[in-house]
């Protein structure tokens, strides 16, 4: 089980479409998430420490070092509406998703 | 969703831009026509696009210009769409990064953006209509397929 951050600047816009994408994955794959949000890179910046996952468009990653270096996965993404690059991208953090 | 954008007047057709600064601009003037928002709008997504580079530009070719939720420069909760005739490309050293499907957020009502952002999710999904919107021009195709895909 775990916990999911989705971010990018604003948190209404891109990360909001990334949270809708990421919610069909699970569904259809049936993960097991305790807790789920979306926001903007200045709240994401505090608060990503609190979660196992970070996904964030691609460009964003290196805004997320210092949660990294806490153990947290960072994900970037390509395409915010691509559920099969979030599966495989998740999937490949070796986090526990059931 | 298509049907409102022309029921509200809430696109545009335009043949080229010459940077997508200028693109920027274009997108937001019909949500600035109607008050949506105020003419500072498109400055203030400029000002993120530099900041933050072009996360916007959700999948290739199509973008979402916004800003953030809420703020003095949005009045009302929409979205506005435009195609360019010729894409336009946010970062030169990123040959994904060019869009000629423009759809700008306009938001201040948390629920009522949701809703907007769950149709225009589904829209996106849609591989055959976004590649039918590649090649539309003009409002008459806009309800065209409105129709053909009920969306």
């Amino acid at each position: 089980m775990i916990s999911i951050l989705a971010c990018c600047a604003n948190g209404s816009g891109t990360s909001l479409m990334m949270d809708m994408t990421l919610e069909k994955v699970i569904k259809q794959e049936g993960w097991n998430i305790s807790k789920r949000h979306h926001c903007s890179i200045s709240e994401g910046k505090n608060t990503s420490v609190n979660y196992d996952l970070v996904l964030c468009p691609q460009n964003f990653i290196s805004m997320f070092k210092d949660a990294e270096a806490k153990g947290v996965k960072v994900v970037g993404l390509r395409n915010v509406m691509s559920a099969k690059e979030i599966k495989e991208k998740v999937e490949a953090t070796g986090l526990d998703l059931k | 969703m298509l049907k409102d954008f022309v029921d509200k007047k809430h696109y545009l057709f335009v043949d080229e831009v010459s940077d997508w600064q200028e693109a920027i601009r274009k997108c937001c003037e019909p949500i600035i026509a109607d008050e949506t928002v105020t003419e500072r709008y498109p400055d203030e997504i400029i000002r993120c696009v530099n900041e933050y580079g072009p996360y916007i530009v959700l999948i290739p070719g199509v973008a979402m210009p916004h800003s953030q939720e809420g703020g003095d420069m949005v009045k009302k909760t929409t979205i506005s769409f435009m195609k360019l005739q010729k894409p336009v490309v946010f970062d030169e050293s990123d040959p994904d990064s060019y869009a000629d499907l423009f759809f700008t957020l306009a938001s201040c009502n948390p629920d009522d953006h949701l809703k907007d952002m769950q149709e225009l999710s589904a829209l996106l999904e849609n591989e055959d209509l976004v590649e039918e919107l590649h090649g539309i021009k003009d409002e008459n195709d806009l309800l065209r397929l409105a129709e053909k895909y009920k969306l």
